[in-house]
């Protein structure tokens, strides 16, 4: 069970978010669910990078795949969002189980490249279906309930629909089942000798992220109105990669953090200069070479330096 | 007593300024500026900060200055719908113009229906954005892949070709320019059969599988929807078999624009029929060599390109679109926007005000050599425009 003060913070979080509104601003109700939804995706990616220990790089794949579904049902099949939402979820998660069966086959780079190359099969679907998924025009024009169609309202419909998908992911990864892939992470062999079926562990962290991408995914699709193929290209999946690094994949609320830093560091930089290739190419050399542990771990370092020169004096 | 005098005073002064400063008008534009689209992106931003540094010169529109807010869309439709969605509630900007990709229009579009702001599709040819997904607030005044595709079958059929081979890239220009051809092939070309129709990939550099296929397909001309470095690379692997000597090459997609005869220069082939928005050389309307001369002050450099004129165009409408609604609101400006006529520097065109699409044409002719350049000029340069 969650302590007490991680509830007791994560509520207080929950709830100044829900009063941004009252703010009056329009554009950061807008940045604000943006940076949610990237959020949940990059916390669902760290279930594979940070506690099995391999880098996906194909999570792209499953944020298309959850977005276009959700995008198809509710525009093309006119199904109610209760249903459509789900069912999108539903269909990323098996279609990451199903790339996961062959993905966990393999590790390390091998892993990373497999990955990959399911993703950009799933780039090469949405680019040809063309009758389905409108092709590299994109899908535009999603149906959305007059209710979810104001912006405050789908502010909190994805303040909500994130905080459930967080808190699920902290059950999930603090759970027998989290303690068991970190387990997996450190050392493979060891966890392997005392009865823990390293495979299976692992295609089912894979299966977790990749349905939670899915809802992600989603969410995104119906905040643009539109799902395009550039979502499931290989940057995309690059992108979400670095928002985990950046935040620091070694603790579980790093990867918010990381979305938040990435996506809000693109939206200013690019008010200034077109330049953000430059900048990014800076956040990665820094990120290797100062902040090997991201964001959280920098604090972390920080506060332990603080506590040293405290314990001097 | 004194301060009440200097209060009043300020006050007064206050008033007097309050009524002169007009908060300025804004217009927010998003084309490629960095990456493969900046080579049209950037272009047409100049075209379009040309159009505002004019109007601003002379009182800007209804006597307030306009204020230019540029972003890049990064070619990425969701980059663009979110920096569109930015510039409209951050930026309050009162419209938008840009754009180059269908994805990237289509998705504009999406905002500008969602949000009720105006958006002028500049470079887009996406058939749908003025068709399935038409809406009140978006209008274009770039060509479309129908007017073009109409355009090539008629000079299919002016120059009595009978075998043809059908050239497309297998993305959404390339497929929506194929079924604009094959609608108007009947009307003007009945004779005309396609014999073999090929689709190379966007962004293919490699021709060789496809170029003996047309070769040995015994077409006497090819309909070609290979823009820019697609056709370059095709001339350059077709042009040493031989290829260009006996097949008439006609050719959407700009291949008869300036950049690229300048790009190709001496290799640029015999036989090749193309068009482009705009000749640096070249004026259908007594107001172009007045803006040439100007863009190439700006640009410094006497050869032009095509797409500034698109950028131009999209500003030239805004203004004229306010200054008839005597309004910047989103309603007025649309309902202006419909049927409005301006001169430009290619003529005078018009919007449509049902299909808001704008009747502008382009300049299509052979394209030929010159003794005193190094690169070939459209001659005779013919402007085809919609009816």
């Amino acid at each position: 069970m969650p302590q007490r003060r991680t509830l007791v913070a994560s509520a207080i979080v929950v709830l100044l978010l829900a009063l941004l509104p009252l703010s009056g601003s329009r554009y950061a109700v807008d940045l604000a669910t943006e940076v949610l939804i990237y959020a949940l995706f990059a916390l669902s990616l760290n279930v594979v990078i940070g506690f099995t220990g391999n880098i996906s790089f194909g999570h792209a794949a499953y944020f298309a795949i959850g977005g276009y579904a959700c995008a198809i049902l509710l525009t093309t099949y006119d199904w109610p969002l209760a249903v459509s939402l789900p069912a999108a979820v539903v269909l990323a998660g098996l279609v990451a189980a199903a790339v996961g069966y062959f993905c966990v086959r393999l590790t390390q780079i091998y892993f990373a490249m497999l990955t990959l190359a399911f993703a950009m099969l799933v780039w090469g679907v949405a680019f040809k279906w063309k009758e389905v998924t409108g092709g590299d025009d994109g899908f535009t024009g999603i149906k959305l309930p007059a209710m979810l169609a104001h912006h405050v309202g789908y502010f909190y419909f994805t303040l909500a629909v994130v905080a459930a998908g967080v808190a699920a992911l902290w059950v999930i990864c603090h759970s027998a089942f989290g303690l068991t892939l970190v387990a997996v992470r450190e050392n493979a062999v060891r966890a392997g000798f005392i009865g823990v079926d390293t495979r299976r562990m692992r295609w089912a962290a894979f299966t977790v992220a990749g349905t939670f991408g899915g809802l992600a995914g989603a969410l995104f699709g119906m905040y643009h109105r539109g799902m395009y193929i550039e979502n499931a290209f290989w940057t995309e999946s690059a992108n979400v990669l670095i928002m985990v690094l950046l935040g620091g994949i070694y603790s579980f609320v790093g990867p918010i953090f990381g979305a938040a830093a990435l996506h809000l560091l693109q939206t200013f930089t690019n008010q200034y200069t077109p330049y953000w290739p430059t900048v990014l190419g800076l956040i990665l050399l820094v990120i290797v070479l100062v902040l090997p542990d991201g964001l959280i771990g920098l604090a972390a370092r920080f506060k332990a330096h603080r506590g040293a020169r405290r314990g001097r004096t | 007593m004194k301060y009440s005098v200097i209060l009043a005073a300020l006050g007064v002064l206050g008033a007097g300024s309050a009524v002169a400063q007009q908060p300025p008008i804004k217009i927010g534009v998003l084309y490629p500026l960095t990456g493969g689209g900046a080579v049209y992106g950037v272009p047409a931003l100049a075209g379009h900060q040309l159009a505002i540094e004019e109007l601003n010169a002379k009182g800007g529109i209804m006597g307030r200055k306009i204020e230019s807010i540029e972003r890049d869309d990064k070619l990425n439709p969701a980059t663009a719908s979110s920096t569109m969605k930015e510039l409209i509630t951050k930026d309050k900007v009162d419209i938008v113009l840009g754009g180059l990709a269908s994805s990237v229009g289509l998705a504009m579009s999406e905002v500008s229906k969602q949000e009720k702001v105006v958006y002028i599709s500049t470079v887009p040819k996406s058939i749908q954005i003025t068709t399935d997904k038409l809406h009140k607030y978006v209008f274009r005044t770039s060509a479309n892949t129908d007017q073009e595709g109409d355009t090539m079958a008629m000079l299919a059929g002016r120059n009595k070709l009978g075998k043809i081979c059908h050239l497309e890239l297998d993305y959404a220009y390339g497929n929506d320019l194929e079924v604009g051809i094959l609608k108007a092939m009947p009307k003007y070309a009945p004779d005309a059969k396609i014999v073999l129709t090929l689709k190379p990939k966007l962004g293919a550099t490699d021709f060789n599988p496809f170029i003996p296929q047309v070769m040995a397909a015994g077409c006497d001309g090819v309909l070609s929807g290979l823009w820019g470095p697609h056709f370059v690379s095709w001339v350059k692997q077709a042009a040493p078999l031989g290829f260009f000597n006996k097949i008439k090459w006609i050719s959407g997609g700009e291949v008869g624009s300036h950049e690229i005869a300048g790009e190709l220069k001496g290799e640029y082939p015999d036989n090749v029929i193309s068009n482009t928005y705009e000749l640096w050389y070249h004026g259908n309307d007594p107001s172009h060599a007045a803006f040439q001369a100007k863009l190439a002050k700006k640009l410094n450099t006497q050869e032009t390109p095509q797409w500034a004129a698109l950028g131009y165009i999209g500003v030239m409408y805004t203004a004229a679109a306010m200054e008839k609604a005597k309004s910047t609101e989103a309603d007025k400006v649309a309902e202006a926007l419909e049927g409005l006529s301006i001169g430009t520097p290619v003529g005078k065109l018009t919007i449509d005000a049902k299909t808001h699409q704008a009747n502008i044409g382009q300049f299509w002719g052979p394209m030929v050599k010159k003794p005193d350049r190094a690169y070939r000029m459209m001659e005779p340069a013919e402007y085809i425009q919609p009816k």
